[in-house]
């Protein structure tokens, strides 16, 4: 077995507690221990004197995949045109960029930052057997996908009769039988009654029309059982309210209702809003006590979602933001109800300085980077594409590195930021080791990932090679090597080879009677046969299942039909 | 390989085994009814149960694949591997090659067919580009509020045909997914919805309507910019109405009032819609109609694959249809990089043609450039036509399976009944593209 040494980098892998100048050795696309012989040679040596190591970037939440993601590709041809392009080169595709760029591009993108991983969180069910097509198209990274359930009629259905196992069994069954890695829930309930014309909910004890359940009731129902079956990642939550100021009291609300729950909660930066509902005067920032309540709660994480300046693409599940977005904004609007369980809202957006909300929420972004104390717990995010896209990830780096960079930014935005806002005075700057914390060993560790986010004999020889640089934004955007399953695919800003990624599911246990009662109600109200919602195994070709190491799950073939070849 | 995906042997009447493949995928028309059940006996399809007289045509048509070669050059009959090497050598040897068809095949050949365009810097346009381009332009412009055919299956109270005529080209679209289901929300199924047709001629889906709407064909844009006005509150003078629509305005006012009452709306549009600005008055109208209630607007789609190749072209080359890949990158402009444009121009000097012919989806002048150029043909029927090298493929959805894309959306498995000594398109096309990289080497 080839032998790969990077050599005299100084090694920044805070998983296994390592901040220090050592070699990494690879062997079969994993990290090995160093050979006990201190003679032993490498087939291959980079030599990463003076540079820095990290593991491969993590992704915890973006939208990279799917017919969400499709139809804004579609939807924004002008962005294509405008926004550059990545060229075909020998054996690499090429791709269009912009805010929603094709696969290929995205693949090569996100590993050119030293990316390796990405999960795509918020996938309609029906629409898996689409992300599963895309992501075989979208190479070098590994990805994973979050399947939607929080306005899902069987779950409601259940949530309603109080019948929790066979809630737990159909979850178990979803995940399975879509190849998704873990449970996301979108404004619960309040899809559906948006969906019904009866406007989206308010609170988390509305009641959703036609199915006698609330917010709350789907939300906690959903977190139990994602305990209960011990999934790597824990339910993934985008609460209510998001984007409307006054917010902040939802999710606190939300925060307090998961009591207990481990919970993932999502792009924490569009729900910290004060003011009220219609009336953005008295928009600012409720940081502050947000992150005091996850300071004191280690069962929760965030990722932030900041935001950034610039031309970008909002996409949700959550329809009624949609079309909140396109009311205030007045830009095209695409909106797509899927049924059974989700919608889906596609607005363009420049988020501008100028705009005092916009810059406001730049603000909230950064103070929640700066108010989660423990780096392990908040995740770097832009919720690509909606704050931002993923390449301006080396700028946030940056932003939270350097106190004077955001002062400079903060001083040149409307003087209400500065009131309403509490960042001028957090002081806080980022280490290089914290930054390896929230965009790969922390991510990594939210997932449930064991082989990811660290550099740890038996770790994915995923690994990003970044020379020092006082510009941080340089530093974190070009790296000089960025090694994927110990393959070198970057090299001096240059894609150098394209492997394909493997996608990560799960496929906990059940108890097969459910399945009946799940065929009955999906023939009853599906526009599609039970049998052809189910993913075959050959339509699963090239996923992994991922484990959680303590928890007992068993991967069981779904009897699927589907295949390609013929003859 | 060549075996059903699960059939289950039976015996009947003592007539010998037949298999039974169920839940397959129909790709006869638009609908993509994939609750057919279908049975074979001594290698061909007998009998397509649920299936509408179009699905069963498609199905048990007698496809005569053993007469023919699997491959011909110039006409003859020609050794596959032959085959094969010429067609690549026609490829790499191209400089404005033009790849066409894709709508009568699976995402994956599609998908194989973008790669290899991106590969040769083709322009690659799927055969119904140009009647999908007004579509697409006006949701580009305006956006779509749309969804999955399920929700109107549950939530419909209100479903307008505008300009289609379902009951003809679509057959089973009324019993399974727009007005007969009984739905979550529509317990009562026909009974509780409205159906509206709009249509310039009398149709058989408009004697099975509530209401009709009569209009003139050419004058769409004015009429649903007057129920739009309506819609909207508006108070417009009767003559000016009548004389931009051909239509009494209180006729038109009942219209707008049928849309506003609506709890939950489905439109349903067509190519018959005409250019680009009636596409986007009738998603405007849809839009508004979200101010109160809830309305969407669907496309009938198909028949085939034609939602698969826009999907592939937009995640592989981020634009629909219409890409050209010569600057070696995926560049779009409509009307600039469609595969017609660069055939009438005279550029195109070799032609990939994938699936169905053509031919009926060009101009006079972009068929006579065509005929007069190389052309690798990859379809079931490729040795019965014109081709400079034919390549004969596996039916998608008969003896070839993968994955065929909804209207809405929605992608279903496809369940080949048959075996077939054929490959698929997408095999043809990812043997193509192994020898265009060997030549490269």
């Amino acid at each position: 077995m080839s032998l790969l040494r990077i050599a005299g980098g100084r090694v920044i892998d805070p998983a296994n507690g390592v901040d220090e100048v050592r070699d990494v050795w690879i062997a079969g696309g994993r990290v090995v221990a160093a050979p006990g012989d201190p003679g032993a040679k490498a087939d291959r040596t980079i030599d990463a004197g003076g540079d820095v190591v990290m593991p491969g970037g993590v992704d915890v939440h973006c939208h990279i995949a799917g017919p969400k993601v499709n139809a804004a590709r579609a939807l924004r041809p002008e962005e294509g045109r405008e926004a550059g392009f990545v060229r075909r080169s020998g054996a690499l595709r090429s791709g269009t960029l912009g805010s929603v760029p094709s696969t290929y591009a995205t693949g090569y993108k996100y590993a050119g930052l030293g990316y390796t991983t990405a999960v795509d969180a918020a996938v309609p069910p029906l629409g898996a057997r689409h992300v599963h097509h895309e992501l075989r198209d979208t190479p070098v990274i590994d990805a994973a996908f979050l399947a939607l359930m929080g306005n899902n009629h069987y779950v409601m259905d259940r949530v309603a009769a109080g019948e929790w196992d066979r809630l737990r069994d159909y979850v178990a069954w979803l995940l399975g039988a879509t190849g998704a890695f873990g449970v996301k829930v979108v404004n619960p309930g309040g899809v559906e009654r948006w969906k019904q014309g009866k406007g989206d909910v308010a609170t988390l004890d509305d009641e959703v029309p036609g199915f006698g359940v609330t917010p709350r009731e789907i939300l906690t129902a959903l977190a139990r059982a994602v305990d209960e079956l011990a999934l790597p990642h824990p339910i993934h939550v985008h609460g209510l309210n998001l984007g409307l100021p006054g917010n902040a009291e939802t999710m606190l609300e939300t925060l307090r209702a998961l009591d207990g729950h481990r919970a993932h909660m999502a792009h924490v930066q569009f729900h910290s809003y004060g003011g009220h509902p219609g009336d953005l005067r008295r928009f600012d920032s409720r940081v502050a006590p947000l992150a005091e309540y996850v300071n004191e709660h280690p069962e929760l994480t965030v990722d932030v979602g900041q935001v950034l300046f610039g031309e970008t693409t909002s996409m949700t599940a959550d329809g009624p933001v949609g079309q909140y977005l396109h009311t205030v904004t007045g830009r095209k609007w695409l909106s797509h109800d899927v049924e059974l369980e989700t919608g889906c809202g596609i607005v363009p957006i420049t988020y501008e300085e100028k705009n005092a909300v916009h810059a406001l929420q730049w603000a909230i972004g950064l103070e929640w980077f700066l108010r989660v104390e423990d780096p392990w717990r908040v995740a770097l995010s832009t919720d690509h594409p909606n704050g931002g896209s993923f390449l301006a990830y080396p700028e946030i780096i940056a932003l939270l590195m350097d106190r004077g960079l955001r002062a400079e930014v903060l001083a040149r935005l409307p003087a209400r930021v500065r009131a309403r806002s509490g960042l001028g005075e957090l002081s806080r700057e980022y280490s290089l080791s914290e930054i390896a914390v929230v965009t790969r060993a922390g991510p990594a560790r939210m997932l449930g990932l064991a082989a990811k986010g660290h550099l740890g004999p038996g770790a994915d020889a995923d690994v990003a090679i970044y020379t020092p640089d006082d510009d941080r934004r340089r530093m974190f955007a070009l790296p000089r090597y960025v090694l994927k399953g110990g393959e070198v695919v970057i090299d001096g800003g240059e894609v150098r080879s394209s492997p394909r990624g493997t996608t990560f599911r799960v496929a906990p246990e059940y108890d097969r009677e459910v399945v009946g009662s799940i065929r009955d109600w999906f023939e009853r109200d599906g526009s599609i046969r039970f049998a052809n919602f189910e993913l075959g195994e050959e339509e699963l070709g090239g996923t992994v299942l991922e484990r959680r190491p303590d928890s007992p799950q068993e991967h069981k073939g779904h009897g699927g039909k589907h295949r390609e070849d013929s003859s | 390989m060549a075996t059903p995906s699960d059939p289950r042997e039976k015996e009947k009447n003592g007539s010998g085994p037949l298999a039974i493949v169920e839940d397959a995928t129909c790709v006869a028309c638009g609908c993509l009814c994939d609750d057919i059940e279908l049975t074979v006996s001594e290698g061909r399809i007998v009998e397509a149960r649920n299936a509408c007289p179009i699905g069963r045509a498609w199905f048990l048509a007698d496809r005569g694949l053993g007469t023919r070669p699997p491959a011909t050059i110039e006409g003859r009959p020609a050794d596959p591997e032959e085959a094969l090497d010429r067609a690549a050598g026609i490829l790499a040897g191209a400089r404005a090659p033009v790849v066409l068809g894709l709508t009568a095949t699976s995402v994956e050949a599609q998908a194989a067919a973008v790669a290899l365009a991106d590969r040769i810097g083709a322009v690659i346009d799927p055969s119904h580009a140009a009647e999908a381009l007004p579509r697409l332009l006006a949701t580009a412009r305006v956006g779509r509020v749309s969804a999955s055919l399920g929700e109107v299956k549950n939530r419909a109270d209100v479903v307008v045909f505008w300009g289609v005529d379902p009951v003809t080209t679509h057959p089973r679209h009324w019993e399974r997914y727009s007005v007969e289901p009984r739905g979550r929300f529509v317990p009562d199924g026909r009974s509780g919805r409205v159906v509206l047709v709009a249509d310039a001629a009398r149709t058989s889906t408009a004697e099975r309507a509530d209401h009709v709407l009569t209009f003139a064909a050419d004058r769409q844009l004015e009429t649903l910019q007057a129920i739009r006005s309506l819609v909207l509150g508006l108070e417009l003078d009767p003559g000016a109405v009548a004389a931009s629509t051909g239509l009494d305005l209180e006729a038109l006012r009942s219209w707008a009032g049928w849309l506003a009452r609506a709890r939950y709306g489905a439109f349903f549009f067509g190519t018959g819609l005409g250019g680009t600005s009636s596409v986007e008055a009738a998603l405007l109208l849809v839009r508004d109609l979200n101010a109160k209630a809830r309305f969407v607007a669907l496309t009938m789609g198909g028949p085939g694959n034609p939602a698969g190749a826009e999907a592939a072209l937009a995640w592989q080359a981020g634009y629909p249809v219409g890409v050209d890949f010569a600057p070696g990158y995926p560049r779009s402009l409509p009307g600039e990089t469609s595969a017609a444009s660069r055939l009438e121009r005279g550029e195109a000097d070799a032609a990939l043609i994938v699936a169905e012919d053509p031919e009926p989806g060009l101009t006079e002048k972009a068929r006579r450039r065509l005929r007069e150029i190389s052309r690798i043909v990859v379809a079931p029927d490729a040795t019965a036509r014109d081709a400079t090298v034919a390549l004969a493929s596996a039916t998608y959805g008969i003896h070839a399976g993968g994955t065929v894309v909804r209207s809405d959306g929605v992608m279903l498995p496809l369940r080949p009944a048959l075996g077939s000594r054929l490959p698929s398109e997408r095999e043809w096309l990812e043997r193509i593209r192994t020898r265009l990289e060997a030549l490269a080497r």
